[in-house]
């Protein structure tokens, strides 16, 4: 069994609208899955359901991380398991800044992991790692002491976003848009780190809607995702066939058809 | 004004009740003062609520239901019982409001401190209060700067009465630092009148933290009386259960180039209540008035509620006055990005609240006031 494995899985808004209909997905350590589809083609609802977001609701079909049932865990649990979510719009939480904010989450998956006994790190050796994964994904030392995310630009969230997964290890990453606003320097700094990151221990879902981010990080598999399924699978040079031809010749099912 | 005439103030004052504008949303409705035996004969001398600090401090004061005992003072300060006749008695708080009256008729042990002209403490002065009727004079001579700590705490289990007054001096370019922190028990209706009075290019600086006590209105009130006065006042409070707190400010900026500032903060879980009422009169004579206030509340629970009514009442006309109020719940989105990231929800929630609190914390300058304020607002969310 892969160490991420979607089957036949639906998605649903509070509501009941049905947004993604039907997704098998397995993702393995050491793997870059590429999920590529246009706008509304529910791939961000898929991102955030997978990480446990209260408004997307799992209404079929199963997920299992580890071998164990994604569904009944919750954001927190899921994370302290080793998957990562990093957000095509980070969150700004003035008050706390992005040195306090890592250390919490570091702290809390310590804990999560020696079976609920505090465990901190100390604080050499996060600062020390902090310091090297900061200098490697060339994010400005001082956003470390400013609020996390409060005023950054676009480009500033996105690599705090892969500092995070730098910092956290996960061993499944979900990277929604992580290319969308980044000029090209943003986008080969950040992609560059994410591939860094990616290896024997860590397997990777990029969600994108251009194919732009892929030259940088080569996807070994490549799944198209228009209205709510994936519709055609294959290696990275689907991706390519994609960027000539558009998404177009997938869509006998409607496109824009739900919401990203 | 004498005892016997604030009592019989008292008794024709009738109770306020909500049909009151500024009672509105606090319903004393089963609350009797007079039920609460004003002797102290037989209350437990261990305090049930634990203070908050632990400062190094120059004076300490520790007031009780028995009587004051003054533990430490320096030298060259008074800092001492207060004396009913002392001359400023009554001055800033009267016994116009029900609850000011029965103060000004039945307090028993209160402090006077004053500052002479020109001295400066380094170390702060700490009074610990759990006698219920307290009553606290302060005087700031010419050039004094120091800073003074209360702390209100419970003697005794079971339902109780407070009854505080407050009446501060800052003279001419003074600068006084005020806490007063009330960690009451959820069984105490505290009712607490503050008045500050603060002079030409004085300086006043107040930290309000509110935790304790089950219902009642506390009275924040400052006269910029002198040209060139400032007075700035963060207020952070935090309700849970069905706690219900009610804050009433008010700036009022009798003398010209003066500056107020008063920032207030609440967070409210479970079925907790909270009010802040703020006012900044601005008098005709008091051009060039910089005036502002804040007051914002974070819901930790969707049936916790919070009302905020901030005022103005203009008589000038070269003044700059803003204010704020907001009364919001924990954003969800947040929340989930602290979860995200393998925050459990306690703990996502006790670093939200942190954040929402940061801004107010910052402006306290004693750092072991800094410091319990945090700690107490963080305690206040319980660990899964």
């Amino acid at each position: 069994m892969a160490l991420l494995e979607l089957k036949n899985l639906h998605i649903a808004l509070e509501d009941g609208t049905e947004i993604v209909k039907g997704v098998d997905l397995a993702v393995n350590p050491n793997e870059v899955h590429a999920i590529m589809g246009p706008n509304g083609s529910g791939k961000s609802t898929l991102a955030y359901a997978l990480m446990g977001h209260p408004a997307y609701e799992i209404t079929e079909g199963e997920v299992v991380f580890d071998g164990r049932n994604l569904v009944e865990m919750g954001a927190d649990e899921r994370a302290q398991a080793g998957l990562f979510l990093a957000f095509q719009y980070p969150h700004a939480i003035p008050g706390v800044t992005v040195t306090s904010f890592l250390r919490s989450a570091i702290n809390a998956i310590r804990k999560a992991r020696a079976g609920g006994i505090d465990d901190p790190i100390p604080i050499p050796e996060f600062r020390k790692e902090l310091l090297a994964q900061m200098d490697r994904l060339k994010v400005s030392r001082d956003l470390a002491s400013r609020y996390l995310n409060d005023g950054f630009s676009g480009g500033e969230k996105k690599r705090i976003e892969i500092l995070q997964m730098a910092m956290l290890k996960p061993r499944i990453a979900i990277l929604d848009e992580t290319d969308s606003g980044l000029d090209i320097d943003a986008l080969q700094t950040v992609a560059r780190g994410v591939k860094e990151v990616v290896g024997p221990a860590l397997g990777a879902l990029v969600i994108t809607h251009y194919q732009r981010i892929l030259n940088y990080i080569e996807p070994d598999f490549v799944h198209v995702f228009v209205g709510g399924r994936i519709v055609e699978e294959g290696g990275p040079e689907l991706a390519h066939k994609l960027e000539a031809e558009g998404y177009e010749a997938f869509t006998p099912v409607a496109v824009g058809e739900g919401e990203s | 004004m004498s005892r016997p005439e604030a009592l019989e103030r008292y008794r024709a004052l009738p109770m306020p009740t909500t049909s009151e504008e500024s009672w509105r949303f606090t319903d004393l409705r089963g609350f009797d003062p007079d039920a609460f035996a004003v002797s102290s004969n037989g209350q437990s001398r261990v305090t049930v609520t634990r203070p908050m600090l632990d400062l190094d401090v120059a004076g300490l004061a520790v007031a009780g239901p028995d009587g004051i005992e003054i533990e430490r003072a320096p030298e060259g300060i008074v800092f001492e019982p207060l004396d009913e006749t002392h001359e400023r008695l009554g001055q800033l708080v009267g016994a116009d409001e029900k609850f000011a009256a029965h103060n000004a008729a039945l307090w028993k042990h209160g402090l006077l401190v004053h500052v002479p002209r020109g001295v400066e403490l380094e170390r702060p002065l700490y009074v610990r209060i759990s006698a219920p009727f307290w009553r606290l004079l302060v005087v700031a001579e010419e050039g004094a700067r120091f800073s003074l700590v209360e702390e209100y705490i419970s003697a005794g289990e079971g339902e109780a009465y407070s009854n505080a007054v407050a009446e501060l001096f800052v003279e001419q370019a003074a600068k006084l630092e005020y806490v007063s922190l009330q960690n009451l028990s959820r069984e105490t209706w505290h009712f607490a009148s503050h008045h500050a009075r603060v002079e030409r290019d004085a300086e006043l600086d107040w930290v309000a933290g509110g935790f304790g006590s089950k219902k009642g209105k506390t009275r924040i009130h400052n006269d910029l009386a002198g040209q060139g006065a400032t007075s700035r006042v963060t207020g952070a409070y935090f309700a849970d259960g069905t706690q219900h707190l009610d804050y009433d400010t008010f700036q009022e900026h009798i003398a010209p180039s003066t500056t107020s500032d008063f920032a207030f903060k609440g967070a409210l879980r479970d079925e907790a209540t909270s009010v802040w009422r703020g006012m900044i009169r601005v008098e005709k004579d008091a051009q060039k008035t910089n005036a502002y206030q804040e007051n914002r509340n974070l819901l930790l629970s969707t049936k916790a509620h919070a009302d905020s009514i901030p005022g103005l009442e203009i008589l000038a006309n070269d003044v700059r006055c803003t204010h704020g109020a907001t009364v919001s719940p924990v954003n969800r989105d947040e929340l989930f990005y602290a979860m995200a990231r393998g925050l459990t929800r306690p703990d996502a929630e006790r670093l939200i609240v942190r954040a929402f609190f940061q801004e107010v914390l910052d402006r306290v300058e004693l750092e072991p006031v800094r410091e319990a304020l945090a700690s107490a607002l963080e305690a206040r969310i319980p660990q899964a």
